[in-house]
């Protein structure tokens, strides 16, 4: 089979159609302006003050949903890997499941459940426990990207750690390590590959989103993702869109190659 | 035991997290209530008329459609592409995996606009095959991520056996390589079709008119509230897939196929029922659907007109009304502002027959050579019309001959009583701080700053540096008693008892009164904007004198009256206000001001794109702030 290769051939045309030449755009749009001359302008409005304040913020709250979605995720992979086949695979389609509920309206159900008079408050009121303020605030975007990430981060992991030749566990354990050593000098270690995908999947979309700061957010917190939009929507600037579209890119392919140069060559981490 | 008790809870916890808003909406379905603040009663009303409602099914089947081709497709192509990869030196193959996983690592929002501009600059009509197109660009990815590592377990030599044994390499690859990664294609398959269904921003740039993803067409009605149909039709979806995935799991000899390396196969049949026959009647059923679909499209004639409206801006029973007494097709799409509905007419992309932007919007149109004038003979209807409507529109329209009003009102404050002590005739309520967290501003620039500009007692047009300035720290000393900046959810939140004050247009303040009488609509002594929504024809339009048609058709008193019922914004036909039966809403203050009520009020203008500029970057100044 020498000729394999020419299976991509189709695919190739393909994505230099809807994925190169578009982007291409994109970075033709952002460094020119609306007469069509080469600047660097509309790159260079990431500096201001306000815009470089909604990507430092919307990088720190994907940090933190990242850090999040990882610590809740790793034990749960652990636990749906040690099921048994059978389970664990009704199990895995449980997390993708809720992703047939529409994306948007899974995320305004948080409103009902977190405004001041929501679901989650009178249940605290029922108990007499002090209630709830989140809704509105950076905890509430945290939470919605959690929730809504979160099975972008499981799913890897869990796929990694169901590929462990178990062998390799107990030969750790026969040779005397405790568990806590079989975890850091074994488990940890060869599920390096899941981890990476599922920070990058989890962290890019949180990195990029609107829709979550919008409805969880109030309107009142800025992150780069909503400017971006904006400038499209209600600027209907174009070009000063794109630039800022091509400055996250770059943030992101640096972010990417940082990975991949730790991945080195795991392989392509997968995810399901 | 202490060990998994924790490992249960944990387990419990996680899927608490996952289901409460699931439930939660669930549970909406059956709500009385048609707002989500508010808990009605149990009802099964929702199911039922969600079989009526033909635009929700429509999207549905839609989504579907696009989800199952989408997916389809990508599979195939992914497929092969992961096969071809394989075949590839090392250096091409990672620049090849790279360009692939672009998608799925670069911004959605940045996807969808790149694709957008594609598709405008090549001027490919927007509509299904652009969502389609889009789709399976973002799903190969995820195809080729999930067959790939399976390629990599399989062993060559398998492959190499079964050529030595005689077989052609078409048929080795059928009968061993492809059933080898059989679960990375299905579970790729999977995935794609999922993503595909859950996705908005990439369909929210790409898609046409007349044409609604589930997704995209929510995202119009979260500016007015989710219809409750919707919920009922995602608590069907839901328990659909749930009982599908119960079924195959409980079928029998799931395992083999989960492992198929370590134990040959018993009962292939068995696993073949469940596993090949079934997706394949689901797809036969698809496919039939999906004929009669088209056939359906196919059959739409080309004596049609292009509705571009406001969301929720119009009774669906009377485009059904104009269907029937005109053999006139409408072809009907909704914006949620002025701004996304611009660029669209600005562009060319689509050739609307007639759109219904605001005042400022209108002005810029004129200016920038965008509208046809309307032939008024054809028109006759426009005369219900009253004539301070038309007066007021010369703001805008000089001569009167692009634009004929549809709407109108204005903006002004919404206050619950319980909450609210003193008499409220000023803005400077929104600065108090007595009602921190207890305000609801409007998220959109013109609005914020005009509301801000009157209240300094300056014009709402105001392009002066220094009073725009005023104006931002004005609305950044605010910010911090700003419950949330919001557009249309006022509405929700408002009837819920959310919050104590709220900026609103005054269509919403009748229908917020019905649902919570302890609200009261107030117009603040200051002045303010007094808005126009009018009905105006493209320069580029195709079917103008269907446009035409549609106009005068809701100029008639009698569905100018439905319309009003349905949307309660102040409509400016005479003959229709006469109809209203409720005597304290035909007088309503609210709905029909006097005109001393409206003295320091003002319309919007377009300030040119400098100035908008500026209103931008101010704004942005007090989002981030």
């Amino acid at each position: 089979m020498k000729n394999k290769k020419w299976f991509a051939a189709p695919y190739l045309v393909w994505s230099v159609a809807f994925i190169v030449i578009p982007l291409l755009m994109i970075v033709y749009y952002g460094l020119t302006d609306q007469d069509g001359t080469f600047t660097l302008e509309n790159m260079a409005k990431i500096t201001t003050p306000e815009n470089l304040k909604a990507l430092g913020l919307a990088i720190l709250l994907a940090f933190i949903s990242t850090i999040i979605c990882l610590i809740l995720a790793y034990p749960l992979a652990i636990i749906l890997s040690r099921k048994n086949v059978n389970q664990s695979s009704f199990i895995v389609l449980i997390f993708i499941l809720p992703m047939w509920m529409n994306f948007l309206l899974r995320t305004l159900a948080w409103q009902t459940l977190l405004e001041k008079n929501g679901v989650i408050n009178n249940i605290l009121q029922f108990f007499h426990l002090p209630s709830l303020n989140i809704i509105n605030t950076p905890y509430a975007i945290v939470l919605g990207m959690v929730y809504n990430f979160l099975p972008f981060m499981v799913l890897p992991i869990y796929n990694v750690l169901i590929k462990i030749d178990q062998n390799v566990i107990n030969a750790a354990r026969d040779l005397g390590a405790n568990s806590v050593q079989t975890f850091f000098k074994i488990m940890l270690p060869l599920s390096v590959p899941g981890i990476l995908s599922g920070i990058t999947m989890v962290f890019v979309p949180a990195l990029t989103t609107f829709v979550v700061s919008d409805l969880l957010g109030g309107g009142k917190i800025l992150l780069i993702g909503n400017v971006i939009e904006q400038t499209f929507k209600q600027g209907s600037n174009w070009n000063v869109g794109s630039g800022l579209s091509l400055v996250l890119m770059l943030f992101i392919v640096i972010s990417m190659m940082f990975l991949s140069k730790t991945e080195k060559e795991e392989g392509e981490g997968d995810i399901l | 035991m202490i060990k998994k008790h924790a490992k249960r809870i944990y387990l419990a916890l996680i899927f608490i997290l996952l289901y409460a808003p699931i439930l939660t909406l669930i549970a909406l379905s059956f709500n009385k209530s048609k707002t989500r603040a508010k808990w009605g009663g149990f009802t099964f009303d929702w199911y039922l008329s969600l079989f009526q409602n033909e635009d929700i099914m429509n999207a549905l089947y839609t989504t579907l459609i696009i989800a199952l081709l989408s997916a389809g497709i990508a599979t195939i192509l992914g497929t092969m592409a992961a096969l071809g990869m394989q075949g590839m030196k090392k250096k091409y193959r990672a620049i090849f995996s790279g360009i692939s996983n672009i998608p799925m690592v670069n911004a959605e929002i940045v996807t969808g606009i790149s694709l957008m501009l594609l598709f405008i600059t090549f001027r490919v009509t927007l509509g299904f095959q652009t969502i389609l197109l889009s789709h399976i660009t973002f799903n190969v990815p995820y195809v080729i991520l999930s067959v790939m590592p399976k390629l990599k377990q399989t062993s060559k030599s398998t492959y190499e056996a079964a050529l030595d044994l005689g077989a052609s390499p078409v048929y080795a690859f059928f009968k061993v390589t492809l059933p080898d990664i059989m679960p990375g294609v299905l579970s790729g398959f999977m995935m794609a079709f999922t993503m595909s269904l859950d996705d908005f921003i990439i369909t929210h740039f790409t898609k046409g008119p007349g044409i609604d993803t589930l997704s995209t067409k929510i995202y119009t009605e979260v500016r007015k509230g989710i219809k409750p149909e919707m919920y009922a039709l995602s608590t069907l979806l839901f328990t659909t897939v749930l009982l599908l995935l119960l079924l195959i799991n409980t079928a029998p000899n799931r395992e083999t196929v989960s492992a198929p390396k370590k134990k040959p196969r018993p009962h292939r049949a068995g696993i073949f029922l469940v596993r090949r026959t079934l997706p394949a009647v689901i797809v036969v059923l698809f496919m039939i659907g999906g004929f009669y679909y088209g056939s359906q499209n196919a059959s739409r004639s080309d004596n049609q007109v292009i509705v571009y409206n406001w969301g929720e801006y119009l009774d669906p029973e009377v485009l059904t009304l104009f269907e029937e007494e005109t053999g006139i097709q409408v072809v009907y799409e909704e914006f949620e502002t002025n701004e996304i509905m611009y660029p669209k007419i600005q562009s060319g992309a689509i050739a609307y027959d007639v759109v219904c932007p605001s005042d400022y919007m209108i002005q810029r149109m004129i200016e920038n050579n965008l509208l046809a004038e309307i032939n008024f003979d054809n028109i006759p209807n426009a005369r219900n019309i009253g004539t301070r409507y038309f007066e007021k529109s010369k703001e805008f329209d000089p001569e009167n001959k692009y634009s004929i009003p549809y709407c109108w009102g204005t903006v002004g404050i919404l206050y619950n009583k319980t909450m609210v002590e003193e008499p409220v005739e000023s803005w400077s309520i929104l600065w108090d701080a007595k009602y921190k967290d207890n305000i609801l501003m409007q998220d959109s620039v013109r609005d914020a700053f005009g509301i801000t500009l009157k209240y300094l007692g300056y014009s709402l047009n105001s392009t002066d540096l220094d009073e725009l300035n005023e104006a931002k720290d004005k609305l950044i000393e605010q910010k911090p008693l700003v419950q949330a900046y919001v557009v249309d959810q006022v509405r929700d939140k408002m009837i819920g008892n959310e919050a104590a004050i709220g900026v609103i247009y005054s269509g919403e303040a009748i229908y917020t009164q019905k649902e919570n009488p302890d609200l009261e609509y107030v117009i603040p002594k200051e002045g303010s904007n007094i808005w126009i929504d009018s009905w105006v024809i493209p320069a580029n339009a195709e079917h103008k004198e269907n446009a035409e048609a549609f106009i005068n058709f809701l100029c008639r008193p009698d569905i100018a009256f439905m319309n009003f019922e349905y949307i309660t914004y102040s409509t400016p036909n005479e003959a229709a206000r006469a109809l209203i039966e409720d005597e304290s809403i035909r007088n309503s203050k609210i709905a029909f001001p006097d005109d001393e009520d409206l003295q320091n009020c003002e319309t919007f203008h377009y300030l040119g794109e400098e100035a908008d500029q500026i209103y931008t970057e101010l704004w942005n100044k007090v989002k981030s702030y």
